[in-house]
This record gives C-alpha cells, sequence and structure tokens, in this order.
C-alpha cells in the first residue's frame, strides 16, 4: 500500500464534523483563490478606495474658499476620506455575487455539493471565508484612506484624528460595511443563481433603489429613504450624519445586517430544496 | 470516357460534379446587406434583449407615474420654496437619470451574449470584416434605440403630466422647452445605448460591461457632483457622460453645459469609445 493510501485512510478513521469544515474552508479557500479574478478585483477595491481619498481630498483641499459656511460647517473630514467606499461596493458585492455564480456558471457546484452534501455548511463556510478576506483587504484599505486623506486635508481644512469621538468607528465600519455588502452579494448570487441577475438585484437594491426614492418629493423621501439598505448599512462609516432623517451608526448597521441575515435565511432554506 | 469543351478527357469524378452554381459577385454593398440581416436577426431572437427593453419601458414609465402622482398628492404639503422651485418637466423626466442604465445595459448585451454563448466565432468565420459586424450592430442598435427611446420618454412625459392637475403646476408638450427636453432624453438614451454596445465589445463580458456602466452612471455622479465648485470641478464633472446628458434633459443648471454642446461631447464619447472597440476588435482573439 503506497503512503497516499495510507494517509486517506487514517483520515477517514477521523472523519468528523470538524474535520470536514476544515476540509470545506480548505476547498472554499482554493475555490475563491484560483478564480483568476478575485485577486484583481481585491486589489482593485483597495486601489479605489485610496484613490476615493486622493481625489476627494485635494478636491476639497482646492475648492475650499469657494465653499459658503454652511457647506464649511457640514463638512466630514473622517467620512469625506473614506467614500471611495461608495465605488468599491461595486467591486467586492459583484466578487460575492460571482463567488457562488461563477460555481454554478461553470458546474462546479455539483462537484462541491457531491463532495460536501451538507449544502447549507458549503454556503456558509463560503460565506465566511469569502467575508474574512474582504474584512482584512476593506479595513486596511480603509486605514490607508483616511491616513491619506487627513495628509491631504491641510491649512484651512479642518481634518480628523484617529482620536476624535467617532472616528475609529467609521474608519474600521468601512471595512464592516464592505465586508457585509460582498455577504449580501453571496446571498443574493445564491438565490438567483445567476450572474446577470444576482447583480442586477444586487445594484439595483444597493444603488438604484436610493435614486429612485431622491426622486420622491422630500417629504415622502425622507420616511423611506433610511431605511434602504445602502443607505442604513452605511451610516457607520459616517461620523456626522449625512441627513438630519438618518438612523444612527449601529441602529443603521444593524438593520443592513439584518436584511443580510434574511437573505442569507432564504437561502439556507431554499438551497436544501433546490436541484442544483 | 467524359471529355472538356476543348475535348481533352477529364476524370469522372470531375465531369459529375454538378456545375457551380452562379453567385453574383459579393460586392461591399451586398456584403453590408448580408450582415445587416444576419445581424437584425440575432437581435430579434435575444429574449434577454426583449425583456431588457420591455422592462426599462415598464420602469420609466411606472417610476414617472409614482414620481408625479407623489407630488400631486403632497403638493400642499411642500414648503413655498420647494413649490417655487418645481418644474413640471424636469420633475417627470426624472427617471432619465436611471433609464440610461437600461439602455446601456441593452446595448451591451447585443454584443456581450454573443461572445457568452459563443456565437461570436460563427459570426467573424462568416464574416471577417470584424469592424462591418460591430457597425452594422451599430446601425441598429441606433436605429432601433432611438425609436425605443422617443416611445419611452414620451409614453412617460405624457403619463406623468396627465397626473399633475390643479395647483400642481403641469406642462404639455406643446409648451416651450417640453418637445426640446424629451427629444433630448430619447437622445441621451440612444447615446448611452451606443455607448454600452461599444463598452460591451471592449469588455467581452456582460458582468465588466454592466459594472462599468454602474460605475459610470450611478456611482461617479453621487460621488463627484457635490464637490465644492473650484477650478478642477468645473473642467471635468459637467462633462461626466452623465451630467451631458442631464444638460440634453433637464432645464439649465448653473456650471453645467448648454443642450447643443452637451450632445456633441457625448456623441464625442461614444465615437472615441467605438474607434477603441473597432480598433481591438482587429486584434484580439474572437
Amino acid at each position: 500500500m503506497n503512503a497516499h493510501l495510507v494517509r486517506t485512510a487514517a483520515e477517514g478513521r477521523r472523519h468528523g464534523p470538524r474535520a470536514r469544515l476544515r476540509a470545506t474552508a480548505r476547498s472554499e479557500w482554493v475555490k475563491l483563490w484560483s478564480v483568476r479574478s478575485a485577486p484583481a478585483v481585491l486589489g482593485a477595491t483597495a486601489v479605489v478606495i485610496v484613490l476615493g481619498a486622493l481625489v476627494l481630498c485635494s478636491g476639497y483641499r482646492s475648492g475650499w474658499a469657494s465653499m459658503s459656511a454652511s457647506e464649511r460647517a457640514a463638512f466630514d473630514p473622517a467620512s469625506t476620506s473614506l467614500r471611495g467606499i461608495e465605488p468599491a461596493q461595486l467591486f467586492v458585492g459583484a466578487l460575492g455575487v460571482l463567488a457562488v455564480t461563477g460555481e454554478y456558471g461553470t458546474g462546479l457546484i455539483r462537484t462541491t455539493l457531491a463532495a460536501t452534501p451538507q449544502r447549507a455548511q458549503v454556503l456558509v463556510v463560503k460565506g465566511l471565508v469569502l467575508g474574512a478576506v474582504v474584512w482584512a483587504v476593506t479595513t486596511a484599505s480603509s486605514f490607508g484612506a483616511f491616513a491619506l486623506g487627513q495628509h491631504l486635508l491641510t491649512g484651512p481644512v479642518p481634518h480628523a484624528e484617529l482620536e476624535d469621538p467617532g472616528v475609529l468607528r467609521a474608519v474600521l465600519g468601512g471595512g464592516l460595511y464592505l465586508t457585509l455588502i460582498a455577504l449580501f452579494g453571496t446571498a443574493l448570487g445564491a438565490l438567483s443563481r445567476s450572474t446577470p441577475l444576482g447583480l442586477a438585484a444586487l445594484f439595483g437594491v444597493l444603488l438604484v433603489l436610493p435614486l429612485m426614492v431622491g426622486l420622491l418629493p422630500s417629504g415622502l423621501a425622507d420616511g423611506i429613504l433610511p431605511y434602504l439598505p445602502g443607505e442604513a448599512g452605511s451610516q457607520v462609516w459616517h461620523v456626522m450624519p449625512p441627513s438630519p432623517h438618518s438612523l444612527g451608526p449601529w441602529q443603521g448597521f444593524s438593520l443592513f445586517a439584518l436584511d443580510v441575515v434574511v437573505s442569507a435565511g432564504a437561502v439556507l432554506t431554499l438551497t436544501r430544496k433546490r436541484d442544483v | 470516357m467524359p471529355t472538356d469543351t476543348s475535348g481533352t478527357p477529364v476524370p469522372a469524378a470531375r465531369a459529375r460534379r454538378p456545375p457551380v452554381p452562379r453567385h453574383a459577385p459579393v460586392t461591399p454593398l451586398s456584403r453590408g446587406r448580408a450582415v445587416l440581416a444576419s445581424e437584425w436577426i440575432k437581435l430579434r431572437s435575444l429574449r434577454s434583449l426583449r425583456a431588457t427593453a420591455l422592462s426599462g419601458f415598464a420602469f420609466s414609465v411606472g417610476l414617472a407615474f409614482l414620481v408625479c402622482s407623489g407630488f400631486q398628492a403632497r403638493w400642499h404639503t411642500l414648503g413655498a420654496q420647494a413649490q417655487a422651485h418645481f418644474r413640471p418637466v424636469d420633475t417627470g423626466l426624472g427617471f432619465l437619470q436611471i433609464t440610461p442604465l437600461f439602455f446601456g445595459a441593452l446595448g451591451a448585451l447585443v454584443v456581450t451574449t454573443e461572445y457568452g454563448t459563443g456565437q461570436i466565432r460563427g459570426t467573424f468565420v462568416a464574416t471577417p470584416q470584424r469592424p462591418l459586424v460591430l457597425a452594422a450592430k451599430a446601425l441598429l442598435v441606433g436605429l432601433l434605440g432611438f425609436g425605443l427611446a422617443l416611445v419611452t420618454v414620451s409614453a412617460a412625459f405624457l403619463l406623468g403630466q396627465s397626473r399633475l392637475s390643479g395647483a400642481t403646476p403641469h406642462a404639455s408638450p406643446a409648451d416651450s422647452g417640453a418637445a426640446g427636453a424629451v427629444l433630448g432624453g430619447a437622445l441621451y438614451l440612444t447615446l448611452t445605448g451606443l455607448l454600452g454596445l461599444f463598452l460591451g465589445a471592449l469588455a467581452r463580458s456582460t458582468a465588466v460591461a454592466i459594472s462599468a456602466l454602474l460605475c459610470l452612471f450611478t456611482i461617479l455622479p453621487v460621488l463627484v457632483n457635490n464637490l465644492p465648485k473650484g477650478f478642477v470641478w468645473r473642467h471635468t464633472v459637467p462633462y461626466l457622460p452623465s451630467n451631458l446628458g442631464f444638460s440634453l434633459w433637464h432645464s439649465h443648471v448653473g456650471f453645467l453645459l448648454r443642450p447643443v454642446s452637451a450632445g456633441c461631447v457625448l456623441a464625442l464619447y461614444v465615437v472615441v469609445t467605438a474607434a477603441a472597440g473597432m480598433a481591438l476588435l482587429r486584434t484580439r482573439d474572437g
């Protein structure tokens, strides 16, 4: 008997839930990094977050003189340097959707579920692995963007320090918000099982819905806008509330987290029943 | 043994071959017509195109209805300032901030679905004149897109204005600026359709093309429009595609361009993207 077979036999003996969990996590890790686009998308995310700080903070620096007193009072140096998150959510959201739909597209999902018939476990571990990677990259990028942005806000333009109230929460919140966006994308991808549908659903909810509501008369819009998933979730990376109707940072974030949990719950119930 | 016309014997196999049918020689014109016909068939038979066109129409008309109904119902709760600033045409056509996504996606899908299914290989084998294929697609998307855009914007405009009555100001198509705004909106949607088509040819993937369109039309404007209007802002932000389109259908706003120059710059975007798409089409794999 050769060494390979001896090892599989030995592994077979200690087949337990924990060994299976470790094996699933390892296979999801391999799948994430062997999709050619994943490192590129994560790299682009980091670049966009930092680039946002560069463009916006130098824009405010050069245009400060032309701003009115009320505009100056409403200026939030910390979250201005973090607004690269807005374009970056496109990238991590798409990554989340593609993490599932890519597997359906190539048919790899059949092998995955044949190897691990515990479907819910596969999806949960997929979410955890993706979430951990996205969290690490985006949190590091948030700190980078904050440091660069505050460095660019010089002279008369106010700037923020990490010790100021709410600032550390906002910078950490940037990573948390983008992690939830990626998980929301994963859930919507698993619900739709199709790349175009998943992307349309995610960006319809995150980007198009607030634009639609914004067209309504302001009294009506103010009542709806704060509760939309993207709007509620993004309060966590703002120091000053963007509008008087905004939810509090953790209130809004919890509401968004609830949206993600509900969609994940829908996935986990459906995934047991549906064909692959 | 059979002989040919000069009396020399020829092998039996060759002699039995049926005579080659005499086709009309391929002229550039006949090739163009054939390519156009085949593109028309492909366009007609794509289910996702019909779905996108229909949902774009339903979305625009529905949103115009919803927004105008909302203003009609809440007119008396609006402050004096909001009432003074209310422009029925601008509000009724507000959906034009989102509908370009549908038209851009429509244009992109015309190319990317062909790459997705692999049909593009058959297309390029049949017509090795690749730029001609893309030009035929662009002609059809431009013509059909303009028709669809005109119908969509006019229907949404009429339905929206019909909801506004009584104290709420409302516009009729005969009012000054109304017809121009509707036409400008239709032109904006047509140009985004073409921009989507050429972006699709550059990206060759539905996901990438649609993400690029979302970035260009929803994220970038939100990000930079509220920056202080310094020197750099005044020479960059008004030239974003979304702001050029805004100038085409909205009444004039502060630093933005006038409609005619905005239309020209937007057309220039399409031409540059088209040139990039055509150039890369020659050098890249099918």
